[in-house]
């Protein structure tokens, strides 16, 4: 009987240490279960959306005979689609897996309008794959590895182990390594498994695999590291625990904490705001007041921005326009300031074990605030064509035609 | 040569010293029983042959090497069975056997097994149940055929008639001495003054650390002396 067979026998025999590994299982079945169901349900919700803004562009086609009526009444659906790995790392999904308000009025409030709700779910999180890999496999490892040693001294047994083995630190290693490889494959099989259901890429399966693994690796160094003191189970497993706890929760605060201080970065509902003031504050200003600020950022439109007393949709987009130039510092201080913040964080994040491996799953399933971030640049971009297409057609006054209707921008498909 | 020898051994733990210039020697096929009271350093004694602790002083040897050079040759001339064993209650006592077995890489079969567990009188309906549902002389036993079937040239015992009614101590004591007379060697400890003078050819009397006398077999007789082996037990006890 090999040394590998041998271990292995006893390890299914061993009752405590399969009641861990099927709760890995369990737990890593479920988070990959709640994931797909979710990127599932936002698929759906997606799917529809796509339907619903199509139905209603053949509504509105030839409804409106200006311009201005048109690009009012018009909403532009943009979409994050989630890529095939995202069901294991949600991420930031939940702050904006789409937006379909978007129009060619003031663009700040229309991003960040969703982003007074995302707090909440920021701060419990996520029950999916990255977290039960990164927060919770080092617990199941903890409680697998804790008492290798310590439990057989406990039982008189460690000398008799020791002086029996016929090689020396036998069986020591080949158990840790099964207790490892068990946990590792308890928690990647259900992901292989889900990755293959919804066509994962092989590539991104592959690196993520080898996340959990190297994150799984820390937590064994810790716990051989704790196993070299010589203490009993219980010490044992009041220091591991103690070390997750400070890894996986305190320090990440402490990190999240930091960064906010080291970062300022003005709220994003205070964008919003500052831009629906700049643009109520214009209906009771001066036309020229709008006008003239528009023509510095337009100056290819000063010839056609004269306005008289009544309502013109010009002169209507243009105080729009004005009420993003307005919050434009603050916008970009906010994105910017986000940016820092998670770049920051990033590198904070090596203190923290559970938190960077998060962020590699993250990463990896096209979830994170880079992710999110470069799908708010892409609505900005959008935002700008929209306004690109429709300032010709409004301030030349030009007839609404279906032709020119066929040559509005169409929100980027991107492909992750 | 001899098979196992101290050579005033001193040996320390936490900074005391527990064994103090310990020094003897055992041939092969003999017994010895290492005899004193609770920290008279009898258990230290099997630990520093096993190379678990090196001496600060003097060496252990066996089988004519010191044991600080080649840890692992050492432990494998030795079967040891620890002072209240005990074996994985999870297994029955054959995976406990296989297991262990493999551990040492021996290789045995289903017949030897029984032969080894009929050798210490375990009952046949037992050998199937999980061990956490054995009595103590019943671990003990199975410990006991463990160290058997190691087929080693060295046994060394800690306490191993501990929890075993006297039949059975008395079914061991023979077990010893046929192993013996096939040419094991053992030594073993034990706090029994009476099985001590009926099993081994020498007693070495442990006190603090330091050996305190030694008591042979007469040539012709059955036991060492238990009468003188009480009082010198009793003199250092008081």
């Amino acid at each position: 009987m090999t040394g590998s067979f041998r271990e292995l026998r006893f390890l299914a025999k061993d009752r405590a240490a399969l009641l861990w590994l099927g709760i890995a299982v369990l737990v890593a079945g479920l988070s990959v279960f709640l994931g797909l169901r979710e990127v599932a349900a936002q698929r759906t919700v997606l799917n529809e959306l796509i339907e619903v803004d199509r139905a209603e562009r053949d509504v509105l086609r030839g409804l409106h005979q200006d311009w201005g009526d048109v690009a009012y009444y018009t909403f532009h659906l943009t979409h994050d689609s989630p890529s095939d790995f995202a069901f294991a790392a949600l991420g930031q999904r939940d702050t904006s897996p789409w937006k379909h308000h978007i129009r060619a009025l003031a663009l700040e409030g229309q991003i960040y309008e969703t982003d007074a709700e995302n707090p909440d779910f920021a701060l419990i999180g996520r029950f999916d794959f990255a977290f039960a890999a990164s927060m919770l496999a080092p617990l199941l490892l903890i409680l697998l590895l804790h008492d290798l040693r310590s439990r057989e001294r406990a039982a008189g047994r460690y000398e008799l182990l020791g002086a029996t083995a016929a090689s020396r630190g036998s069986p020591w290693f080949v158990r840790a390594v099964l207790r490892v490889g068990a946990l590792t494959l308890c928690l990647l099989v259900p992901l292989w498994a889900a990755g293959l259901l919804v066509g994962t890429g092989a590539a991104k399966l592959a690196l993520a695999s080898l996340v959990v693994a190297l994150h799984i690796g820390f937590w064994w160094g810790f716990c051989a590291f704790v196993d070299r003191f010589g203490w009993s189970s219980p010490v044992n497993l009041t220091a591991l625990i103690g070390a997750w706890l400070a890894l996986a929760v305190v320090v990440p605060a402490a990190i999240e904490s930091s960064v906010e201080t080291a970062v300022p970065v003005p709220e994003g509902g205070e964008v919003m705001l500052t831009q629906r003031e700049a643009v109520n504050d214009a209906w009771d200003l001066p036309k020229s007041a709008t006008m003239e600020p528009f023509v510095e950022r337009h100056p290819e439109w000063a010839d056609y921005t004269q306005v008289g007393q009544s309502f013109e949709w010009k002169w209507y987009y243009a105080f729009q326009q004005v009420g993003d130039q307005i919050v434009e510092p603050l916008s970009r201080a906010y994105r910017e300031g986000r940016i820092r913040r998670d770049r920051l964080a990033g590198t904070l994040a090596w203190l923290a074990p559970p938190a960077l491996s998060t962020r590699a799953l993250q990463a990896i399933a096209g979830t994170s605030m880079a992710d999110s971030l470069a799908y708010e640049q892409r609505v900005r971009d959008f935002h700008a064509a929209l306004r690109g297409y429709y300032y010709p057609r409004l301030f030349r006054d030009e007839v609404v035609s279906d032709a020119s209707l066929g040559q509005r921008p169409e929100f980027p498909v991107v492909g992750k | 040569m001899p098979v196992l020898n101290a050579k005033a051994l001193t040996v320390e733990r936490s900074g005391q010293q527990v064994l103090k210039d310990v020094s003897f020697s055992m041939q092969q096929g003999q017994v010895h029983a290492l005899l004193g009271g609770n920290g008279a350093g009898k258990s230290t004694t099997l630990l520093t042959f096993l190379g678990f602790l090196t001496p600060v002083s003097g060496s252990a040897h066996v089988q004519g090497r010191a044991v600080s050079e080649n840890v692992s040759a050492a432990r494998q001339a030795i079967a040891y069975l620890p002072e209240a064993a005990t074996l994985y209650g999870h297994l029955n006592a054959y995976e406990n056997l296989r297991y262990f077995l493999s551990l040492a890489k021996t290789d045995t079969d289903r017949r030897a097994l029984d032969a080894a567990l009929d050798r210490v009188a375990l009952q046949a309906e037992a050998r199937e149940m999980r061990m956490q549902t054995y009595s103590k002389g019943m671990r003990q036993k199975v410990a006991i055929a463990m160290a058997i079937l190691r087929e080693t040239p060295i046994l060394l015992l800690d306490e191993p008639t501990a929890g075993l009614d006297p039949a059975a101590i008395d079914d061991f004591n023979r077990l010893v001495r046929d192993l013996a007379e096939a040419g094991r060697t053992v030594l073993l400890v034990t706090h029994d003054v009476y099985g001590a003078c009926h099993v081994a050819d020498r007693i070495h009397l442990l006190h603090k650390g330091e050996l305190v006398g030694s008591f042979d077999r007469p040539s012709g007789m059955d036991r060492i002396d238990t009468e003188a082996v009480h009082a010198a037990f009793a003199a250092h006890a008081a």
